[in-house]
Formats: C-alpha cells, structure tokens, sequence
C-alpha cells in the first residue's frame, strides 16, 4: 500500500505539471480572436486594449494592396468580413504567402498602433488549396472567378 | 463506369450494414453459417468501394466536368499524374478513399484469420462493418457525395491547386489514412475481446503488427507533410501547430503510448483497464482527425467553410463509439484486474508508465490547445486562441522528458532496480552526455534548450550503442562469430528488441534535429544581377550567393503553367564553388486573376545544415515576364537551417527500425518461450 501511495504521488505529480504547463502557457501565450468590428468597439471602449496581442479575421480591400520596394514592406487595406464599411491598414513585414490575392480571407496576428495602423506580426490566409467554387462561378466559363 | 461506381456505393450500405446485424449476432448465437455471411459481407464491401472508387477516377480521366467533384479538382490541362491521385486531392474523394482503405484493411483483417481465432472473429466483422457502414453513411448523406452532378456541364474544370501539385502532397495523405485506418483493426479486436469475454493478452499479440503498421504509417505520413511544407510553403518551417498537424499528431500521439503501455500487459500482466482506454481513444483520435481535416469546425489554413451536417453526424458517431465502450468495457471490469503491482519506483514498469503518462499528456496538452478558441468561446462567449508559442511552451519539457525516457527504458530493470543495476547502466552514458552538452556549449552555442536536448540525445545514443555492443560482443565470444555475424544474429533473434531500438535512435535523431532550428539564419537581400549577398552560418562556413540573371520561360497554358520567372543564384562555400541554386515565381493560368505568383524556393541539403533561398517578391512583375533586362531586381531571403537533413535521416531509421521489428519472424516458436520470461535488465525492451 506504501508503495502505491508513492506511486500515486509520481501520478499526481505527473498531473500537476502538465496543468501547470497548459496554465502557464495559456495565460502568457493567449490571444483575442477578434472580427474588425469588435477590435474597433474594444479599442473605444479601453484604449489599453491596443498592447493586448490580438487576432484578426478580415478580407482585403480590392486593389488596396501594395508593396514597399527594397523593404519587405507590404500596405494593404482590410474590411470587416460582415459589414464591409469597416476597415483599417495594416502593414506586414515579411514575406507573402502565395495564397494572398486580393480579396483574400485572411486572419492576422499583432497589434493596431496608436496611428490606426494594423502592424500584422503573422498572416494566414484562408487556404486556397481547399477553396471550392459554388456551382454558380463554374457556370460562367469553367476557369477560376 | 462512374454511373456503376455510384450505384456500388448505394448498394454498399445495405451489405456493410448486412454484415454488422450478422456479425454481431452470428458472435452470441456461435452459428457458423452467420459468421461466414457476415465475413464475406467484408469482402463484398471492398469489392464494392473499389468499383466506386474506379468510378470517381474514371470520371477524372475522361474529364467528366458535371461532376461537381471533377470539376472542382481538375481540368483539361492536368497532368495524368495528378488526374489519378485526384480521387484524394479533395474532402469528398479523401472520405471514399479513406472508406475504400478501411475495407481493404477490413478484409485482409478477415483474410489473415479466417481460420483462426475464431472466437474474435465474428465480433471484429461486425465492428468493421460498423465503422465502415458509418463511413457510407456519411459519403451518401452528409452534403459529401463524390457523385453529385452539378446539372450542366461547364466548359473546363477549375483545375488543382498549384501548391497540391507537388509529389509529397500526393503521397503525404494516403500514407496518413492508411495509418488511420489500419488502426481500426487493433480497435475492432479489443471490442471483439470486451464482446466475447477472452481477455487475456491474446488480442494484444494478434494486433501487435497491425499496430506497428499503423504506427508506422502514421509515422511516416506526418513526416511527410512536415516535408511538403517545408519545400512547397516558402517560408521554411516543418511544422505549424496548425489544427490539421495536431490532429494527425494526437493519433501518433496515443498509439505511441498504447505500443509501450502494451508491452506491460504482455511482460506483467498489468494495465489492462488502460491499454483498452487506450485503443479506444487512439481509434476515436484517428476518427477526430479524419473529422477536422474534413470540416471547417476550427481555424486553419487547412479548412474550410462550416459544413454542419458532417460535424454533427461525426460527432455522433464519436459519442456512440465511446458510450458504448465505455459501457463495454465497465461490464467487464472484474475479467480485467490487474495480476500484479508494481514493486517499485525505480523500476522499467514505471518508466512506461511514465512514458504513457507524458504521452497521453502531451496528446492532451495539444487537444486543449487545439479546441481552445472553441472551448474559450463556448465559455465567455470570446474567441481566445493560442499559437505556436503555447505548443512549444507546453511540448518542450514532456518532450524532452520522454526523451530521456527513452535511455532509461530500456536499461532499467523490471520490477525493482538495485543501485547496482543503475550505476552498471547509467554512469558512462549520463557521464557523455553531460560532457556533450558541455563541448557544444565551449563550441559556442549556449541556447539553453537546445543544449539540453542534444545532451539528452548524447545520453540515448550512448545508451543504445553500449546495449548493442555488450550484446554483440557477448555473442560473438559465446558462438565464436565475427561481429557483424554477431550483430546480425542477435538483432534477428529478437527483432522486436532490437528494431525499437532504432526506432528510438531515429527519433533521438528527429529531436536533434529540431533543436537545430534555435539556430536558424533568416536575412533578406535587395539584388540585381551581379550583386553578391554573404550569409555567414551558424555551423561555421559562409555563403557567397552571386545573382547571375533572372531567365523567364512562358509555357503557354501546358501543364497548367502560363510563365516561370528563375532566378539563378551561384553558390560558393568559403571559396568553394558549389553549383548553382534556383529560386522562381511561377504562375498557373488556374489562378485566379490578380492574384501574385507562386514561389518555387531554391533549397541546397548539406550534411549539418540546408540553404533555402526564396524569392520573395519581384521588383516588376510585368517586366519580367517580358525579359526587359532592367528588370531583373527582386528581394532575396536567404535562410540557414541547421540539422534539418537529420529528420528525414531520422525517419528513415524509424522506419527501418519498424520493419524490422514487424518482419514476420523465422523462429517463431522459440521467440514465443523465450519472450514471455524477462531476463532481468534487458529483453524484451522497446518496440
């Protein structure tokens, strides 16, 4: 019994540093997945908000893009993916995916700057490889939008 | 062909679903004549999902665009190549794939035993059945029928994705759903044995090389994926912790577990509760990963938009599978008490148990942060996520610990290790590896956890090695044989012994590997044809990249291309010339307008590091398809990757070391009296 006790206590041990790490790592790592709209409202509501790490879902303005030469600078514009009247410019600092186009869903990560400015430390963009046309798009002619 | 391919999906349900009811009952009633039925009901399926799926492949070759799936995945101008693997290119043709995989392994399953253990096999039919019956049931109802017509038939098809037209990406997926689904069939023996009442290790030592397998395959298939990304994703990396990643991971995960925990129940007779939770929750985990892959239900570059039906229908099917062996495996629990204790702390029992513990952490740890922004939002309402940053945060440590797990494993005794026992095994190598990670940090590199990881995989290997050599030098003086005599006897003689031992030197390896990464260079460059970039490495040596010109080719709509801008790049290494490296922007004409071309990146593998060139962005576009000669400038991104080599090597090894332990063994009757008895301190040992 002496030894299941102490056996018990590896397994609780066990326990207890993986909650702990999963804790830790929780608080210190999380971020706010956030629409623009949202993003807007908090930042109104507590401009503190702005140094909280943050996630953003958007689409990118139609011809909004465009690039810092000789910096890998890129400017582009994205709107809310629901009420399209809201926007903010963002700027990213690294290379493009290749899936980014205009029009694009994608999900960034950073922070929006006292200048309005959306400094993007990651981007995603919404797969492209998965994209499927509705039947209405390949009525037209068969090749992509 | 594809009309009959339909119809043999159709007529597929009612037979898996046939088999079932029989299986099931053929089980209680022990009527042979319902067995039988319900076994060649396996085939029958198989037979059937072949027929479905040659009809989708048809359709592909013959250009069948009013199907809604040929014409999302392919067009005229695809490559054969691509027009035959198409059937996996997408959701619907991955699930009749996955389908057509399960019965093939559902019916060599039935095959290999049809006649032998017959008191399992009635009840593993009718749990395949069930499986693969839920399997047709989504590709018919859930919104995912590969046959669906689109009612006109468009001029062209939207053709495939560029960056799914490269060789790992064909191959990346099968390998992953052959792993998945051969798994089913360790899964649907522990039912059988919960079904029938014969609970000992049997159903165990029938499904250890099924397992294995699965292992493998899985194995192999995330390694993959982390090499299609690394060449075709352009910015260098292996692995994201994307929500698809994880949910391949989770699988290898447990089943990494369940391949040690079993060796417990095998040895000591213990663990039998957790071995079949165990089964269960890989089987679930495998299902989960087919599910997310296949659904929009998180984030991630790898889904798309919300397909509710199939969520819920997978979700059903998850929660029925799991209540009704949960309920299974409570009616049984008497049969399955434990037969012995463990003695000791310090002893190889709980080194495994400890492994499990970690790894079904881990899986835990990654299934949290997985589902986080679900659970987050489900709670307050608020989407909160967590990143890579988390992943690593939380896997370094339990992944390091298992890697020490791996050097002690093996050696430590059963039972109850005497201080003897550790010193004898434990002193050289913890004395090299210490002196490892003291030498490297001389060297110059002092980042902490890679430090500790490589001192780590200093200790393994040592190890390891000293096992062989004992072992091998003891036979060779006790048969009079030369070494590699020796050492190709003893590894024959107990493949399973020595095989995971390699396995484990090849993850050892894939560990080392990683941590190279803390040392990666990333510098960026401004160029124009002449101009040298100098990128210095952190392994010592430097680069000297000479921009020697851009050369554009237009290939005019063939294999789907419309140009390829090349931009040449020659290399020397302290003053050593290497050869020339390219990086390119390609674009498809299957790309939608507007949209910036593809980036083909330029990677040279040497043995301690890769150099990764990637053309980030073209000063002008336009006027470099038009070769006007003054526009040739681009950003250039220049990356150093330590150690990266080392993964492939490392899975090669698993692989190999897998294989060998799987290979069907000569002497099988006198492994079987020797293998159950452990001699102390070292048979029997990892697998």
């Amino acid at each position: 019994m002496r030894k299941n006790g102490r056996f018990m206590v590896g397994l609780v041990g066990v326990a207890a540093v993986v909650t702990y790490l999963i804790w830790t790592g929780v608080s210190e790592t999380m971020v706010y997945y956030l629409t623009p709209v949202e993003l807007m409202e908090r930042v109104e509501a507590d401009p503190t908000f702005r140094d909280v790490g943050v996630k953003v879902s958007g689409q990118v303005v139609k011809g909004s893009y465009e690039r810092v030469e000789g910096e890998l600078l890129h400017r582009f514009i994205v709107h809310d993916l629901v009420d399209a009247s809201v926007t903010f410019p963002v700027e990213f600092r690294d290379a493009l995916p290749d899936t980014f186009t205009d029009e694009v869903e994608v999900v960034l990560e950073g922070r929006l700057r006292a200048d309005g400015v959306f400094e993007a430390a990651t981007m995603l963009t919404k797969c492209g490889s998965r994209y499927e046309a509705a039947p209405e798009d390949l009525a037209t002619d068969g090749t992509a939008p | 062909m594809t009309l009959l391919g339909e119809f043999a999906l159709w007529i597929s349900l009612p037979v898996a679903l046939w088999g079932m009811v029989l299986g099931y009952t053929g089980g209680r009633t022990q009527r042979g004549d319902l067995v039988l039925s319900a076994e060649r009901s396996v085939y029958a399926v198989f037979g059937l999902l072949i027929l479905a799926s040659a009809g989708i492949m048809t359709a592909f070759l013959t250009d069948r665009f009013d199907y809604y799936y040929i014409a999302n995945y392919s067009n005229r101008e695809l490559e054969l190549f691509y027009k035959i693997t198409g059937l996996w290119a997408g959701q619907r043709g991955s699930l009749l794939f996955w389908a057509l995989l399960l019965a093939f392994f559902s019916s060599l399953a039935v095959f290999l035993n049809r006649s032998k253990n017959r008191e399992f096999m009635p009840y593993v039919a009718g749990v395949l059945q069930t499986i693969l019956a839920f399997f047709i049931i989504v590709l018919l109802f859930a919104d995912v029928n590969p046959f669906e017509r689109l009612g006109f038939t468009p001029a062209n098809g939207q053709g495939l994705n560029p960056q799914l037209q490269n060789y790992w990406m064909t191959i990346h997926p099968p390998t992953l759903y052959l792993g998945f689904t051969a798994f089913t069939v360790p899964f649907a023996f522990a039912v059988a044995a919960l079904l029938s009442g014969r609970l000992d290790a049997r159903w165990i030592q029938l499904t250890r090389r099924w397992i294995l397998t699965s292992w493998l395959f899985l194995s192999v298939g995330i390694v993959m994926g982390m090499r299609w990304a690394y060449e075709e994703l352009g910015w260098g990396g292996y692995w994201f912790w994307d929500p698809v990643e994880n949910a391949s991971l989770l699988p290898w995960l447990t089943a990494t577990a369940f391949l040690h925990s079993i060796q417990i129940q095998e040895n000591r007779g213990m663990l039998k509760v957790w071995n079949m939770s165990l089964v269960l929750l890989t089987f679930l985990l495998t299902v989960f990963a087919t599910f997310l892959t296949r659904s929009g239900l998180i984030e991630s570059v790898h889904s798309f938009a919300q397909e509710l039906r199939i969520a819920y229908i997978f979700l059903g099917f998850m929660g029925s599978v799991l209540a009704a062996s949960i309920i299974l495996i409570l009616y049984r629990l008497p049969q399955l008490r434990s037969e012995n204790q463990i003695e000791s702390f310090v002893s190889r029992e709980s080194a495994f148990l400890f492994n499990n513990l970690l790894f079904v952490g881990a899986a835990f740890t990654v299934m949290w942060g997985t589902m986080f922004p679900l659970i987050s939002e489900g709670v307050t309402g608020q989407q909160i996520s967590v990143g890579p940053p988390f992943f690593e945060r939380v896997n370094f440590p339990i992944g390091l610990a298992l890697l020490a797990l791996a050097g002690i494993g093996p050696v430590i005794a059963w039972r109850r290790a005497t201080k003897k026992n550790l010193q004898r095994n434990f002193m050289t190598p913890v004395i090299v590896g210490l002196v490892a990670a003291a030498t490297i940090w001389i060297m110059g590199a002092h980042h902490p956890l890679a430090l500790v990881t490589w001192g780590i995989g200093a200790f393994v290997l040592t190890v390891i090695v000293t096992e062989f050599w004992k072992a091998t030098r003891a036979r060779a003086r006790i048969e009079n044989e030369g070494y590699a005599t020796a050492l190709f006897h003893l590894v024959s003689r107990n493949r399973r012994r020595w095989g995971g031992y390699i396995v484990h030197v090849g993850i050892v390896l894939i560990f080392m590997a990683f941590a190279g990464a803390a040392y990666n260079v990333d510098e960026r460059f401004h160029m124009v044809p002449g101009d040298v970039a100098e990128v210095t490495s952190p392994m010592g040596g430097t680069y000297q990249l000479t921009y020697e010109g851009l050369s554009v080719s237009l290939a005019n709509g063939q294999r789907n291309l419309m140009w390829q801008a090349i931009a040449t790049i020659s290399v020397v290494k302290d003053g050593e010339p290497q050869g020339i490296l390219t990086t390119e922007k390609r674009r498809y004409t299957t790309q939608e307008a507007g949209a910036p071309p593809m980036t083909e990146v330029g990677i040279r593998s040497y043995v301690g590091e890769d150099l990764y060139l990637i053309l980030s962005a073209l000063d002008d576009i336009e006027g470099a398809v038009a070769a006007e000669s003054d526009a040739q400038g681009f950003d250039l991104q220049v990356l150093i990757k330590p150690l990266v080599s080392w993964i492939w090597i490392g899975c090669l090894m698993l692989t190999a070391g897998t294989l060998i332990a799987l290979w069907p063994s000569v002497d099988r009757k006198r492994l079987a009296e020797a293998e159950p008895v452990a001699e102390p301190a070292t048979a029997g040992a990892a697998d």
